[in-house]
């Protein structure tokens, strides 16, 4: 009897995890607005782009970034349709569009981050 | 005493389902609800369209900057400051459900949507003072 009234698949830890992705992401937006946003030039020129890109550390949380911020974002679109009562198909098929599009874009990410050389770039004085 | 029968009970209309939305009682919690999910699906929106805009690192340095030139101009400006406080709402009340989720939160859950608002609201216009200090002192004559 109390087998079939357990949690475990009900979205239980899709709600943890939310909470806590959701927490992680709140210290990685702090960080990004100081880094990104202090001087319009360090979120909009090539070199200081590049400069950042030089670091693993940094590039590692960006990737951490991006792969958090799509999953909470399409876990938590994933939420507001099951607050309605929609057919099977209907689920299926909007869960497939969020999955696809989710990894779609999260690839295109990584892939633009991979794509970034190292190095540093010689700024104009 | 009158007979109680399923169609005498008054239950959701689906037809009028943004009425019947409408019409109920919206306390606190009901309004962090709606402001909290519109600011995700903003941010879930903005978060495609910025994967996409950074596309052109791809493509070296004049593609990139001739792009970002255009993200520098007012109405991208106006934007990116209004994006902050969907982003400001969401993390402050992000936090004030996970302490009513996780801590004694739901005592306090009416102090702490207020306390979102204010601590968001002072953020937003810091950032904007911030974004457009040039052209705000410039209005001054200073």
């Amino acid at each position: 009897m109390f087998r079939y009234q357990s949690s475990k698949n009900s979205g239980a830890k899709s709600w943890v995890w939310q909470r806590i992705t959701g927490l992680a992401l709140v210290v990685l937006m702090i960080g990004h607005y100081i880094l990104m946003h202090y001087h319009p030039d360090s979120g909009h020129t090539y070199e200081a782009v590049i400069k950042r890109m030089s670091f693993s550390w940094y590039r590692i949380i960006d990737l951490t970034f991006l792969t958090l911020g799509f999953y909470h974002g399409l876990n938590g679109i994933w939420g507001i349709f099951r607050d309605y009562n929609l057919k099977n198909w209907l689920k299926i098929s909007i869960i497939s569009v969020l999955v696809i599009g989710g990894i779609a874009f999260i690839t295109w990410g990584y892939s633009i981050i991979f794509s970034i050389p190292y190095g540093t770039v010689v700024s104009k004085p | 005493m009158p007979e109680i029968t399923p169609d005498k009970i008054k239950t959701f209309d689906q037809k009028e389902w943004i009425k019947e939305n409408l019409s109920y009682h919206k306390d606190t919690g009901s309004w962090a609800w709606i402001f909290h999910r519109l600011s995700g699906i903003a941010l879930i929106a903005y978060l495609f369209l910025h994967v996409y805009s950074l596309s052109t690192l791809t493509h070296g340095k004049e593609a990139f900057e001739t792009k970002m030139q255009a993200f520098l101009s007012p109405p991208f400006l106006i934007m990116e400051w209004v994006l902050f406080i969907f982003v400001l709402f969401h993390s402050l009340n992000g936090v004030r459900i996970v302490l009513v989720d996780w801590a004694d939160g739901a005592r306090y859950h009416k102090q702490l949507y207020v306390f979102s608002w204010i601590v968001g609201l002072i953020l937003f216009f810091v950032m904007g003072f911030i974004m457009f200090s040039h052209e705000i002192l410039k209005f001054f004559g200073k």
